[in-house]
């Protein structure tokens, strides 16, 4: 059953991804990534860690994914004259592609061979979410509290850059 | 369902979204492929954290989410300017830079 679940749940999330990929309009865009998103929060609710899924639609779905669409709203784009691919981009992109093929083999390979290969197949329970806060707050502090000042100074240097150059009198 | 299932399925999105972000041209699509990719290894984060039974994986995943968050703003806040300075977010228009 879980098998079941999880085949279905990366097809719909690989589909969703070549969406994003392959629709001309960026809003369609946005709502195919939606659909990545919810996808892969299922994924992270069934390998136990749902913490993980929880702050995936909130952040994600909730946060960022409103910030896109409220963008391209302001933005009011129009429609592209432009092809949606021409053929000089994917022969630029050719080897640049070529290269994240041969990564993707490279790491899989370097998988084959690492002395986890041999993972059990009956899981223990995951970690919960108590244990995760102890860790998080205890030996990740300093990287808890530094997310925040960048954070901080994501939302400045996004209002200084966005807002309207003055004239200068 | 083992590990190289889900390591397997992360690859595969980050392979897609590394295509889609040197074929398009549109500057927001970039900016949605960008987050495909930072999924894709939030992903290959958590299957390690729950295969090898660490919690450090998914605190990874926190801070991937906020800089993927304070990076979405910023992103953002570039198209913006791009958009008001050059009318147009096609990406093979906006050539500035190029020597």
């Amino acid at each position: 059953m879980e098998t079941l679940i999880f085949w279905m749940l990366s097809a719909f999330a690989v589909a969703a991804a070549l969406a994003v990929v392959f629709f001309k309009r960026a809003v369609n865009g946005v709502m195919s990534l939606l659909a990545l998103m919810l996808a892969l929060a299922g994924l992270y609710v069934l390998m136990g860690a749902q913490l993980v899924a929880f702050f995936q639609v909130i952040v994600y779905v909730g946060a960022v994914l409103v910030l896109f669409a409220f963008v391209i709203m302001l933005l009011n784009l129009k429609e592209s004259v432009q092809p949606l691919i021409s053929l000089a981009d994917v022969k630029a992109a050719t080897p640049a592609v070529l290269f994240a093929v041969g990564i993707v083999v490279l790491a899989w390979l370097a998988l084959q061979d690492a002395a986890f290969s041999k993972a059990p197949s009956s899981l223990l329970p995951a970690p919960g979410i108590r244990q995760i806060a102890l860790d998080l707050f205890t030996r990740h502090l300093l990287v808890f509290e530094l997310t925040s000042v960048i954070l901080f100074v994501a939302a400045v240097a996004a209002i200084v850059i966005s807002r309207k150059e003055k004239n200068p009198s | 369902m083992t590990l190289y299932h889900f390591v397997g399925l992360g690859m595969v999105l980050f392979a897609i979204g590394a295509t889609g972000f040197f074929i398009r041209n549109n500057a927001v699509v970039l900016l949605l492929c960008i987050e495909i990719m930072l999924n894709a290894v939030n992903l290959i984060f958590a299957s390690f954290a729950r295969f090898l039974y660490g919690t450090e994986g998914q605190i990874f995943i926190f801070i991937i989410m906020t800089i993927a968050a304070a990076e979405a703003a910023v992103g953002l806040g570039i198209i913006i300017a791009l958009y008001r300075s050059h009318k147009t977010l096609d990406m093979s228009l906006i050539k500035d830079l190029k020597g």
